[in-house]
């Protein structure tokens, strides 16, 4: 640790130092049962430092401008008053104690901060907010509900239906990123735009998965009553009107036997005792059957006939005809039937089935049931969805969800249609549901005070399926959870060490690494082609699929994490290997290639990483300092001041070569601070181009690979560049790939109360040569990973 | 397919790609065209990130006899649709103590005017945005309250720009301060969306039956996010709530309305590679639902702010965020030019559609407010004020257009939102950062 944050050297020197830390450790343990007190000591002492050193300095250099209404760059610093003061606002304060170290801060130009001083201020803030009470029980944070991203849906989708592969129709919008991710709970919002998406999708599958049998024909036939054929009565083109007794035919031919449903549309003139009344003629013949028509106004009248095959003549006939012609104070009375409507209809019959040899395997694994008999539609109903929201839900259930899923269906079924699309509707409510969209997991137990409660069995399979496999929770860890064995034993070794096995984790190294590794930005690096013509179209692709493979490797053979900065081999193909200029590997499949004797080894020699960092027409230093910083270190440079331009070279007038550019650019103090700690590393890899092709000279000149850090070591060449990376910050490494690994595996940025967990697993990491297993291990083992806590 | 469609993405490249051809008005479906007795207004916002080299988008003179600049010179045909609007600036795209990251604030800050809260994740807060102010006034008319669009998806890794969440850098639509409107890139999809496909033909009968049933989908996804609401936290709520709000959104297209028809413009085949094409097509998008009454109110982004697409065509192989900041270099200066060019051309494509169409005695384009514009002045600077901002449309009279208006140096953009939301019914005395109102 030399120019990131101060040396141990330093805080020993200021009776802060390592051993201090340990010693609390140690004091932690002894006083279990009554931390209170020994908490109580170091505040009391950290107390008396702020009070007596550090408030008089800020006083003294920060408060004149950080203070007040409009304090500068709207930063005041005046409102920290205890020491847990500093550590909840660590971002701020982690940014100030940078620039008090650079020397930004106070300005330069009435800095009269003592070098003593300024030490003293550096180390303290940093170890106030770098040293985080663990206590007995810290809190493990929690989790905004998460939506599930667009790989997690697709993926999910298809293992909840047994697929091969599922892409939706459309692509869905990109998922939004946060702390360099795109499964953060807090940034993954939910647009109309999307939601409809995913209502159009549940559609699509389940009308395309479940094979609904085809709604049988049915026998329809329907006349307007003015052309039924009568001998009486008269009508007018629509209605038949009979005003004496008779009857209106109407001559169908009839297929198939059975009984029919025969709809009267009919009104009558009422007159007399009782109402109209109708019968039914089958062939002439009158059936015993008589509906009353009291209305005025057009109704229907329903009534079941049974026809043989052949051509059938129906009648409707006017039973009860009353006429009289009134006088002597009687008014008249007249008794007529009106009939607007005839229409004869095959009865509904429950839908065939298909037979089983036309149904896919994908239905058959949906409807493993069917109902047996009017009676047992329930119960197939219920059997089948339970399954299916169960899975989708990833978890049993709840009784009363399952009661309306059924309702729905059963509903559907009554309005007489099938069984199987009454399923394709009741599992769209399923896959729109949030319990099926979200990741839900309920807040802490309400009446546990105190106490943050472990995850549910169910709760903790999917953490781990979606950690490792971007989906959901398989059948094993499933019934893990059911049993609720997922804790015992070292059952958690074991199902990390399967799912890591597993294809699947193929998830976990493009989504994981993929982001880590900014290697998505490979997408849309179109280098130069003038410059570059080695370079072409497919070479994104293969290059990030090289450290998708070295990363996959190095977790799969459980290797040290170190291995990733400086391992003698990688993965390639032919085309890729001939792109380095390697020999010997044939063929499109990547394979483990040795890379003793050649001038690569690690991260930082694979063109993905070079291509990224880089820009279309040249390399930059800036870039890859700040890239390594950010990725690999996890000591991401001060942003740039507001208005500067970030990152980029200012070039303008400057000449030179591109390093006696940014050594020019270096004078300007204002850049100086920040650009001298990333521009040296990136320096040491100025013999790899834009596009990651070795090199010894740019253009006519030599290249130079020498960067020189803050505290005068020179570094030249990758080769020195790893050595030092693997010195000085092998735990600087280790603690970042850590915080990188839990906010992809929490859905969430990491906070302060998480460096206790943080800082145990890199201890085990330290402690066991830096295996893979032992970081997976450790991160699904920590509390924030268990335990649902609370935000601050 | 009817044989006497018009193959419109063949007509365009039968022509070329450079000629912009404006969308006939047979390609209008029937029952749109012949409706319409007092055309609504309109409004389109559209986004280009990285500031732009100003010296060649400013004209020199005041009022309507200027000079087209170079930058300008695409629309120059269209000089008396557009006024150019100088000295509008975003207060909120600022640092105000927050240090680096104007890219991200520049398009979070673009259409809310507010001075987005810095963070990766965690807290997202920014304001709600001029265009669903006005959604929310007219959006219950049409199918669809406003539409999204852009040429670039949201998902990238890494952050940013300097601890902001891409949530930020590539979102001008802000339903509230809390949920971004996520754009669609893919025309396929959005034809989809607006328009009825040809191959699925349903009787009225079997229509009726898949509303009720969707109708009854819903419902129980409702009935089931508000169960679940009772069990959560604040923060699992607010997410919650965004799912009930899309859910009831989505309910008035799937279930309360129909799919307009437009047969005669063909569906589109997935995203185009070539990024003129793309950006054609999805502004095709545009005019049809602009033209078909689908949506009053849309929003395009050309890019993701803070973009490296680079140019290699214009000439500018390197990226054009690394452009931006120039150093006052000649030669990238030229190059910055060559991409603001670039992207006006697309704009007077856009314009000529809309031109095009006739809207019984105006054309649509006399119907609409179109503003294009950027975030930042001047890439290398990253000032935030100057922008530089246009005009076009007469906004159904309401504008007077064909002229460079120069307004009180640090005039807030959020006057010029306020005017236009008074336009749309509005009732509202400020906006974000406004100080009072503009003339146009």
């Amino acid at each position: 640790m030399s120019y990131f944050s101060p040396s141990c050297e330093l805080k020993r020197q200021l009776n802060f130092g390592c051993k201090y830390y340990l010693l609390r450790l140690v004091c932690f343990s002894i006083c279990f049962g009554g931390s209170a007190i020994c908490s109580a000591v170091q505040e009391e002492e950290r107390d008396v430092e702020l009070r007596e050193r550090i408030k008089p300095l800020l006083e003294e250099h920060c408060l004149g401008c950080h203070s007040g209404d409009e304090p500068d760059a709207g930063l005041t610093l005046d409102h920290f008053d205890a020491p847990i003061d500093f550590l909840k606002a660590r971002d701020i304060w982690e940014h100030a104690a940078q620039k008090v170290q650079i020397e930004e801060m106070p300005p330069p130009e009435d800095n009269e901060l003592s070098k003593e001083d300024r030490a003293y201020l550096v180390g303290w803030i940093t170890e106030v907010i770098e040293e985080f009470e663990c206590g007995l029980e810290p809190n493990p944070g929690q989790v905004t509900l998460r939506r599930l991203n667009a790989a997690e849906y697709s993926n999910t989708i298809r293992d909840l239906f047994g697929l091969k592969s599922y892409a939706p129709e459309t692509a869905f919008a990109g998922d939004d990123v946060g702390y360099g991710f795109d499964n953060i709970g807090d940034v993954l919002t939910l647009p109309p735009l999307l939601m409809e998406k995913y209502f159009l999708e549940a559609e699509r599958i389940t009308t395309t998965l479940i094979q609904v049998p085809p709604k049988e024909k049915r026998f329809s036939y329907s006349v307007p009553g003015g052309q039924l054929q009568s001998k009486k009565g008269g009508g007018g083109d629509r209605d038949l009107t009979l005003s004496s007794a008779g009857t209106g035919v109407m001559q169908v031919q009839i297929l198939k036997p059975g009984p029919y449903v025969l709809t009267i549309q009919a009104s009558g003139d009422q007159a007399g005792k009782e109402p109209v009344q109708i019968g039914i003629e089958l062939d002439g013949k009158l059936q015993r059957q008589k509906i009353a028509v009291p209305n005025e106004e057009p109704k229907d009248f329903q009534t079941i006939v049974r026809l043989r095959a052949g051509s059938r003549r129906i009648g409707i006939r006017f039973l009860n005809d009353f006429y009289d012609a009134g006088g002597n104070g009687r008014p008249k009375q007249d008794r007529n039937l009106h009939i607007h409507f005839v229409s004869l209809e095959g009865q509904k019959k429950p839908p065939k089935r298909l037979p089983e040899s036309q149904l896919s395997s994908y239905h058959k694994r949906i409807l493993f049931t069917y109902p047996t008999n009017e009676q047992d539609r329930e119960r197939a109903t219920r059997a089948v969805l339970n399954r299916m929201a169960s899975y989708a839900f990833r978890r049993p259930v709840e009784k009363h969800d399952l009661d309306r899923l059924v309702g729905l269906a059963l509903g559907i079924q009554d309005e007489g249609d099938s069984f199987e699309e009454s399923i394709q509707i009741a599992i769209q409510a399923i896959l729109i549901s949030p319990k099926f969209l979200f990741r839900v997991e309920p807040p802490r137990d309400p009446n546990g005070l105190g106490k943050y409660r472990d995850l549910d069995e169910y709760e903790l399979a999917t953490r781990l399926s979606y950690f490792f496999w971007s989906t959901m929770p398989d059948g094993e860890l499933l019934k893990l959870a059911a049993n609720n064995q997922l804790r015992e034993g070292n059952n958690l070794e074991q199902q990390i060490a399967r799912l890591i096995k597993d294809p699947r984790s193929n998830e976990f190294v493009r989504n994981f690494a993929g982001q880590w590794l900014t290697l998505r930005k490979l997408e849309e690096f179109q280098p130069d082609p003038s410059a570059f013509p080695k370079w072409n179209e497919g070479m994104g692709r293969l290059a990030r699929n090289e450290t998708m493979y070295f990363f996959a490797g190095v977790m799969r053979r459980n290797m040290s994490v170190l291995n990733l900065l400086d391992a003698k081999f990688t993965y390639l193909n032919e085309d890729l290997a001939k792109y380095y200029g390697i020999e010997g590997v044939e063929g499109k499949q990547f394979r483990p290639v040795s890379l003793k004797g050649t001038n690569r080894g690690g991260l930082l020699t694979q063109a993905s990483v070079l291509a990224v960092t880089s820009n279309p027409t040249r390399t930059s230093p800036v870039k890859r300092g700040k890239w390594i910083l950010d990725n690999l270190l996890a000591k991401p440079p001060p942003p740039a001041p507001a208005g500067v331009p970030e990152l980029e070279e200012r070039e303008g007038e400057l000449t030179g070569t591109l390093r006696e550019r940014l050594e020019q650019h270096r004078e300007n103090p204002a850049c100086a601070n920040c650009h001298k700690l990333m521009d040296p590393l990136g320096f040491a890899l100025e013999n790899f181009d834009a596009v990651g092709l070795y090199r010894t000279k740019d253009g006519a000149l030599d290249i130079d690979a020498t960067g020189e850090l803050p505290d005068g070591t020179k570094v030249k060449g990758v080769g020195q560049l790893q050595a030092l990376l693997l010195a000085r910050h092998k735990k600087d490494f280790a603690e970042c790939l850590t915080e990188k690994m839990m906010t992809f595996a929490l859905g969430r940025g990491l906070e302060y109360y998480d460096k206790c967990a943080v800082d145990k697993i890199v201890a085990a990491l330290e402690a066991d040569n830096y295996r893979f297993s032992t970081l997976l291990v450790g991160i699904v083992r920590s509390d924030p990973f268990q335990k649902k806590g609370e935000r601050e | 397919m009817s044989n006497n469609r018009i193959k419109r993405r063949t007509v365009l490249r039968g022509l070329g790609t450079a000629i912009s051809l404006p969308l006939l008005e047979s390609m209008i479906p029937r029952s749109v065209a012949a409706s319409a007795p007092e055309a609504p207004l309109r409004v389109a916002f559209l986004y280009v990130p990285n500031g732009m080299h100003m010296p060649d988008w400013t004209p020199q003179k005041i009022g309507a006899n200027y000079d087209v600049p170079a930058t300008l010179k695409p629309i120059e045909h269209l000089k008396s649709e557009i006024n150019v609007l100088t000295n509008l600036t975003l207060d909120g795209a600022r640092a105000h103590g927050d240090g680096g990251g104007d890219h991200a604030r520049s398009a979070a800050a673009f259409l809310t005017g507010a001075h987005p809260k810095k963070t990766n994740g965690a807290d997202i807060l920014n304001g709600i945005s001029v265009d669903q102010v006005i959604a929310q006034q007219v959006g219950d008319e049409t199918r669809f309250a406003s539409l999204e669009l852009g040429l670039e998806g949201s998902s990238q890794s890494g952050s940013c720009d300097s601890g902001y969440s891409c949530a930020y850098s590539s979102n001008l639509a802000w339903r509230n301060s809390t949920s971004p409107l996520a754009k669609e890139m893919d025309p396929t999809a959005v034809f989809d969306r607006l328009f009825a496909s040809g191959d699925k033909k349903e009787d009225a009968q079997a229509k009726g039956a898949r509303k009720h049933r969707r109708k009854s989908v819903l419902d129980f996804a409702l009935q089931d996010a508000q169960s679940l609401h009772r069990d959560l936290g604040a923060a699992d709520r607010r997410k919650l709530d965004e799912y009930l709000y899309a859910l009831r959104d989505i309910e008035k297209r799937l279930v309360m309305s129909e799919k307009l028809d437009v047969g005669n413009y063909e569906r589109p085949a997935g995203v185009p590679k070539d990024i003129g094409d793309h950006a054609r097509v999805m502004l095709d998008m545009m005019t049809l639902s602009l033209q078909t009454d689908s949506t009053r109110v849309a929003s395009f982004m050309f890019a993701n702010e803070g973009s490296n697409r680079s140019h290699p065509d214009l000439g500018a192989p390197e990226s054009h965020h690394q452009l931006s900041h120039h150093g006052k270099s000649a030669e990238k200066q030229a190059k910055i030019a060559k991409i603001n060019k670039y992207y006006v051309e697309h704009l007077a494509y856009f314009l000529d559609s809309l031109s095009a169409i006739q809207e019984g005695e105006s054309s649509l384009l006399d119907n609409c407010l179109v503003l294009y514009g950027s975030g930042i002045s001047d890439g290398d600077r990253h000032n935030h004020d100057d922008l530089p901002i246009l005009m076009a449309g007469k906004g159904g009279g309401r504008v007077r257009p064909g002229r460079h208006i120069e307004y009180k140096r640090q005039t807030p953009l959020c006057n010029l939102y306020l005017w236009m939301m008074n336009q749309f019914g509005v009732r509202a005395d400020s906006f974000g950062d406004s100080d009072g109102t503009v003339k146009v």
